[in-house]
């Protein structure tokens, strides 16, 4: 076969690993949902009807699901071609090498941050999702699991983070979640738009974020039967707090997406608000059966108080730290896509493009493009 | 024998080519000097000459570039680097090892060699630069001029048939760029080509067959040593000819015979 | 060495099903025997420290169906479920901290990494591991190094916690595009020294394996699924 025709075959093929792979992941969906018994196991709300624990579980089969799914396509691929050509391509030399900064990042900037400060946020994923833009989703996904077992095993004290080699898996599908907004542009930058774009662009992501704060709201309400704002008709102290640090936040970052939508005049601040929100919430629900289930909901991390507030207030474990999760991994997932969406951009054209996914960071005004590394 | 001819080579995202029709021939036992300013283009020229670039670094190449026959461009990246070694102008370790020893083995392992082969490159390469002292110590942890010493002597391990310096001696004193000036000689007598780029023109001097001059990426000058190193033109580009060069035309201006001076060659 | 590590693994699950006491035997007697008891203490309580406080706090006053009060706190109540299910996780979590502390300490980083190697991992897998553990270090001291430097032109570090957060943020950009930027020249030696090379690479050495690790290894292996059958079973409390 020609070169042309080789690649024509690869794509064809290519096509039928991902359809497969997506069956393989939806079977696997259902045989998890069957599994569970329709998810009755867990103790039911009686004020919401909702079951946080159903919910947890079946974010925990979608992991599951999506881990056998890419394990599926990869060993059609291998089946088909001989080699793990998409696993090849990712883990180029250059790859290898960014691999143990980013997990170093990742340890160093979760320790110092989450274990020490005590704040609500992690960012022990920068490096994650760094690797997932730049390389691909398998090879992100390597680095949030290794980094975490590394992080938990290996690195001596006072860096050893124990608990974090049970979120291995959470690490593992941010990963593969970066991966995937590097591979379809999300990270691309979008400079040189209108004023017109970027202001509703604003508007847009302001909305979901207040949408989303909203939702929250009612929902937390409805577990803890009660109301959460900031007006001063609550009884419980502990949700006006919260009601307050709510508003404050959803204002912080409205303000925010704005100023770094205008600072830089790039649409692409906007794309990586979302895509970590998003992100931020899949995770929360992944994470937070793991957190209840193997630690009692603490982890040592600034979150531990949040769970307790809220199981104070009388709910179960798992709602607890659903609920923590929730408030505090969009808004560090968030966080840290905008700071990876700000590397790559400081990154010169010349090291961006030959990561296996570097194509997809530069905008197509730049003159030149370097191909990437081929496998060596 | 690597040559080079008619290369020209461009960074990526660059608008001008960093080399220029720049032709070089390295033969077995030959060492070949490259001199210039600043940016003249030497890291590039050792770049090109190892094969990395442009298959590392990206960029385009256009002209012929081969080793014993073969396009540097089809010879598989693990296999250059026992074929051609380079070391770098700021050190080059792997980063990984914990001794030096290790951190010099490490060439010879990814070889695949037999480990009694490994352990014998390896010490006859902290020999040669007069490291075996340093041995147990963590790389990390040496100064900038032994973290040279080791690298050369990575390199050297991995017993390439040629050899591209780009300026071995930068962090080291006079005693350890005789060392090293020494080491390349006794190289180059085994029968390996070496390409040194440089700013000590006295060290040059000693060891060099023929020499290049390069300036803004193209070839100004070359020819045997001792023609290229005492050519008025050096200075023009901003080389500084050797330490006896100097001296003689200072005392040829002073008015003085400089035979008669009898400075040591 | 290579038993140290499924040692962890069968504390860990061990402990998530239940028997703890009895982890902790696996955890002490083999430090004793090492010899490192003494520091396996010490260390195993740094690790566990802040996090057993958390633990024990939270469950002791926070405990949502704790029903039989101890004392009280002003709005705070403690209860004995509460002291029960803490001391319960708080004996887990020791378990499981110092199995992995024993491991950090009875295992050279490197003997692992080349033990991997020998039994067939791939060196680019290897070589992640090592300079993931180098790096952190090495990050820690560029960011000490800016920060010097930062701090010479004039950058207020000291002070209240307030002030030294804010000194963090400039520190941040210039470590993280820093190590970022490290990668290219990196990769250049590595391929220099031929780490592309397909194939395996020979070794220096490896650590020996005595039949009685072996046997070891083995054994605790086949704990981890004993105990979650036995889990499952009810026979574990």
């Amino acid at each position: 076969m020609t070169t042309e025709e080789q690649v024509e075959a690869q794509a064809s093929s290519g096509w039928l690993r991902v359809a497969l792979g997506v069956v393989a992941f939806l079977f696997t969906v259902v045989a998890g949902i069957a599994a569970f018994g329709q998810f009755g196991g867990g103790t039911v709300d009686p004020n919401t009807g909702a079951d946080a624990t159903a919910a947890n579980s079946f974010a925990l089969v979608l992991a599951v699901a999506m881990l056998v799914g890419m394990t599926v396509t990869l060993v059609l691929e291998r089946i088909q071609t001989g080699h793990f050509g998409s696993l090849s391509r990712q883990f180029t030399l250059r790859v290898i090498v960014l691999m143990p900064i980013a997990i170093a990042i990742n340890i160093v900037l979760g320790q110092t941050v989450a274990a020490a400060l005590k704040i609500p946020i992690y960012l022990d994923s920068i490096g994650t999702i760094l690797v997932g833009v730049l390389a691909g989703p398998i090879a992100g996904a390597v680095t949030g699991a290794l980094g975490n077992i590394l992080w938990a095993y290996v690195i001596p004290p006072p860096f050893q983070y124990p608990p974090a080699a049970a979120f291995a898996v959470v690490a593992a599908v941010i990963g593969i979640a970066a991966g995937l907004a590097g591979r379809y542009g999300l990270m691309r930058p979008r400079t040189n738009r209108s004023t017109g774009q970027l202001v509703i662009a604003g508007v847009l992501v302001a909305l979901i974020i207040i949408g989303l704060a909203w939702l929250a709201s009612v929902g937390y309400g409805l577990i803890f039967d009660t109301d959460i704002n900031p007006l001063p008709t609550t009884d419980s102290e502990l949700f006006l707090v919260l009601g307050y640090i709510a508003l404050l936040l959803v204002v912080a970052a409205v303000l925010g997406v704005f100023a770094l939508l205008f600072g830089r005049r790039d649409l692409t601040a906007a794309y990586a608000v979302v895509t970590g929100v998003a992100t931020g919430i899949v995770a929360a629900l992944i994470s937070a059966p793991i957190a209840a289930g193997v630690f009692g909901g603490v982890t040592g991390a600034g979150t531990d108080f949040l769970v307790a507030a809220f199981r104070q207030a009388g709910v179960d474990i798992y709602a607890a730290t659903t609920g923590q999760g929730l408030i505090s991994d969009p808004i560090d997932k968030a966080t840290t896509f905008v700071i990876v969406y700000l590397i790559t951009v400081a990154m010169a054209v010349r090291l961006k493009a030959r990561f296996p996914q570097g194509e997809y960071l530069i905008e197509d005004t730049d003159a030149e493009v370097p191909a990437p590394e081929r496998t060596g | 024998m690597l040559t080079l001819d008619g290369v020209t080579y461009r960074y990526a995202g660059s608008r001008r080519p960093s080399l220029t029709d720049i032709s070089l021939t390295l033969g077995p036992g030959e060492v070949v000097g490259l001199l210039g300013p600043n940016e003249a283009g030497k890291s590039t020229t050792c770049l090109v000459a190892a094969g990395l670039a442009p298959r590392a670094v990206g960029g385009s190449l256009t002209g012929r570039a081969e080793v014993d026959g073969r396009r540097l461009a089809d010879v598989p990246p693990g296999e250059m680097a026992g074929l051609v070694g380079i070391g770098f102008a700021s050190a080059g370790l792997s980063g990984v090892c914990s001794t030096v020893y290790e951190e010099v083995a490490f060439g010879p392992m990814n070889l695949g060699l037999p480990r009694a082969e490994v352990m014998r490159r390896t010490e006859e390469a902290l020999e040669t630069v007069a490291a075996g002292h340093l041995a147990e110590r963590d790389p990390e942890h040496l100064s900038g001029g032994q973290r040279q010493l080791i690298a050369l002597a990575g390199v050297l391990a991995m017993q390439p048939a040629h050899l591209v310096l780009d300026e071995p001696t930068a962090m080291l004193d006079p005693s350890g760029t005789r060392l090293v000036g020494a080491a390349i000689a006794a190289l180059a007598a085994g029968g390996a080509s070496i390409l040194v780029a440089e700013q000590k023109t006295d060290l040059l001097a000693d060891i060099c067959t023929r020499a290049v001059v390069l300036a803004e990426g193209r070839v100004v000058l070359e020819g045997s040593a001792e023609s290229v190193l005492t050519d008025p033109v050096l200075e023009t580009i901003g080389v500084d000819p050797p330490t006896r060069v100097r001296l003689a035309r200072l005392a040829t201006t002073a008015g003085l015979d400089p035979e008669r001076l009898a400075v040591p060659a | 060495m290579a038993a140290t590590v499924t040692a962890v693994n069968a504390t860990l699950l061990g402990g998530v099903v239940g028997p703890v006491g009895l982890t902790l035997f696996a955890v002490l007697l083999p430090a004793a025997l090492a010899g490192v008891l003494p520091r396996l203490l010490r260390v195993g309580l740094i690790l566990a420290l802040p996090l057993a406080i958390s633990v024990f706090v939270v469950n002791l006053f926070f405990y949502p169906s704790g029903s039989t009060v101890l004392f009280r706190i002003g709005p705070i109540t403690a209860t004995a479920e509460g002291l029960a299910f803490a001391i319960e996780t708080l004996v887990r979590l020791l378990a499981i901290t110092g199995a992995l502390a024993l491991f950090y300490l009875t295992t050279p980083i490197g003997s692992l990494v080349v033990d991997l190697e020998r039994r067939g991992v791939s060196p680019r897998l290897a070589f992640v591991v090592s300079a993931s553990v180098r790096t952190v270090p090495a990050i820690l001291e560029r960011a000490g190094q800016i920060a010097d430097a930062q701090r010479a032109r004039g950058l207020d570090t000291e002070g209240s916690p307030w002030r030294r957060v804010r000194g963090l943020v400039p520190l941040v950009g210039p470590v993280l595009l820093g190590s970022i930027g490290d990668v290219e020249d990196r990769a250049m030696a590595l391929e220099a020294r031929g780490f592309s090379r397909p194939g395996r690479r020979s070794l220096l050495w490896a650590p020996g394996d005595r039949t009685a690790e072996r046997v070891a290894r083995w054994l605790l292996a086949l704990s981890v699924p004993v105990l979650i059958v036995a889990g499952f079973a009810g026979w574990l409390p």
